[in-house]
């Protein structure tokens, strides 16, 4: 029994200086990965929920190659979207297809396996994201595009103004699950040879023939996903309660009274 | 348009605010509109009666063309609104919806904006007003409805009539020509109509150009100088509110408000 907990709980190979360091070291990539990659997600996301909305016939080609982009990058793993960039970026870089001055992406100092790792899941979670923002944008009442459409906006004043807004206020909890996901997903990139929290837990373990370093590494992912995760119960619970007070929730009412919000904040004369 | 476009325009206008054409709209299988004619002169207030599905609110909403019809005209102001051509289009929208306000059932306002920031956004985005000149005419004419004391709320603290008069002083910010005003009071409780409807009696007094879809009887005989009567997508009888509302001609519209009445 001992050596079933010391085969996964063994403290001293956790905070070991040097394999503590080394895990530590990795969970570092994995956060910045998260981090990096998780706003251009978002960003890139909300992009395509645009592209996809665009209006009239001109632009139908542009809703048609969003949505086939959109479909297929939900529909393949992330896996081989990383091993595909890594593997052709070397390849077109040898060829001089990638100018000279381009490069390998190794900017700030970071691995050109890190910066691959980003692209592969900004495309990837782009998808996934795009989908929840459609979702906001499609709940919001269409009455509230009427109204801004009826004051005289253009089709772009009314998303940014007034559909945007409420869209993401409404989409928040599912982002931060998918941001949730998306940080499990970061230990993909080791497969690429970049040396996060997986990766140095288990070169640990194939040194050590101990489990404890990647027990180590998946308490440190606890202790950001869990309270991830609690937040997003807290907003899902809230929002219930603000459609639930409303009644039934006619167009409006569902947004939380924050001042400071477009025009409202100054004017308090 | 050319000159001698102009000149047709307007004499097919007959110098009137808004003339509707033979205007038809149609929903798939279902023809909503079949075919309005209706003048309104500047400063008139014309209230539209009728059953439900009688294609009242589809009337206002070809024209200020959020559903544009697919058969005849309509012209406001002399020019003519209703160009097929995609490309005449934007221009014929944009022209309506700088002069035609319209007020929905539902309000309609932004949850995510104060009251004032609900009259005051599409001011500067869309006429390009400065900020402080945005939101004095906000402030304005939300003391003009009555809620100079709410500037700062938001709409789910506000109350439908409340709401409602938010909503019109929206309307109002962008200066329209012609108001359009969609059963403003059917989703209201019975105490707050009265609110709104006094906000309609003040724009009529100052000679505001409307239409008001209504089921408000009272207040179309009272205020309105001239009453439409429709049914089936069709004008059924329109005159004076006395001779529509009290000695209907035609028997459908006697059948209407022997109904109305009963009630």
């Amino acid at each position: 029994m001992d050596q079933v907990i010391e085969q996964y709980f063994d403290l001293s190979v956790m905070f070991d200086g040097q394999n503590f360091d080394e895990v530590l070291g990795g969970f570092k990539y994995t956060l910045m990965l998260s981090v990096i990659a998780g706003v251009l997600s978002l960003i890139w996301g909300l992009v395509l929920a645009i592209l996809r909305q665009l209006p009239g016939r001109l632009f139908a080609p542009v809703r048609w190659l969003t949505i086939a982009y959109i479909d297929a990058f939900r529909g393949v793993p992330m896996l081989l979207v990383l091993l595909i960039i890594y593997g052709s970026l070397g390849a077109l870089y040898s060829q001089g297809v990638i100018p000279e001055w381009l490069g390998i992406p190794r900017w700030f100092g970071l691995p050109d396996p890190f910066w691959v790792g980003v692209m592969a899941i900004t495309i990837t979670y782009g998808a996934y994201m795009a989908e929840v923002y459609r979702a906001g944008i499609e709940a919001v009442p269409h009455g509230q595009t009427e109204a801004a459409r009826s004051l005289g906006m253009s089709h772009g004043q009314a998303m940014r103004y007034i559909i945007v807004p409420q869209a993401v206020r409404k989409v928040v909890p599912p982002l931060l699950n998918d941001f949730i996901a998306l940080m499990k997903d970061t230990s993909l990139v080791s497969v690429i040879g970049l040396i996060e929290v997986v990766q140095a837990g288990r070169d640990i373990q194939a040194e050590q023939l101990n489990s404890s370093a990647l027990t180590l590494g998946a308490i440190l992912f606890l202790i950001v996903t869990v309270p991830l995760a609690r937040v997003v119960d807290h907003l899902i619970a809230r929002q219930a309660r603000k459609t639930g007070r409303g009644g039934q929730a006619r167009s409006t009412g569902e947004a939380p009274p924050t001042a400071g919000l477009g025009m409202g904040g100054g004017v308090s004369q | 348009m050319t000159l001698d476009g102009a000149a047709t325009a307007a004499a097919a206008s007959n110098g009137a605010t808004l003339r509707l054409d033979n205007v038809h709209k149609r929903f798939g299988e279902l023809e909503v509109l079949r075919g309005v004619d209706l003048e309104l002169q500047r400063g008139e207030v014309v209230c539209v009666v009728g059953p439900s599905g009688s294609g009242k609110s589809t009337l206002l909403r070809c024209i200020n063309l959020l559903e544009p019809p697919e058969e005849g005209h309509i012209y406001l102001e002399g020019r003519e609104i209703t160009h097929q051509a995609r490309r005449e289009r934007a221009h014929d929208i944009d022209f309506v919806r700088r002069r035609v306000g319209i007020v929905f059932q539902q309000f309609n306002l932004f949850p995510h904006k104060s009251a004032l920031a609900n009259v005051g956004l599409a001011q500067t985005k869309v006429l390009g007003r400065s900020y402080e000149d945005a939101l004095e005419k906000a402030e304005s004419l939300l003391y003009r409805v009555g809620l100079g004391d709410k500037l700062n709320e938001f709409p789910d603290r506000l109350s439908g009539g409340q709401q409602q008069r938010v909503a019109i002083a929206r309307a109002l910010a962008m200066d329209p020509h012609v108001m359009l005003f969609d059963e403003v009071t059917s989703a209201l409780d019975p105490e707050l109509v009265k609110e709104v409807l006094d906000v309609l009696r003040e724009l009529a007094a100052e000679g505001m150009t409307m239409i008001v879809v209504t089921h408000e009887m009272g207040f179309a005989r009272e205020v309105a100088s001239r009453v439409v009567f429709m049914d089936g997508g069709v004008i059924i009888e329109e005159g004076p509110p006395a001779e529509v509302l009290d000695n209907p001609r035609q028997e459908r519209t006697k059948q209407f408000f022997g109904l109305v009445l009963e009630r």
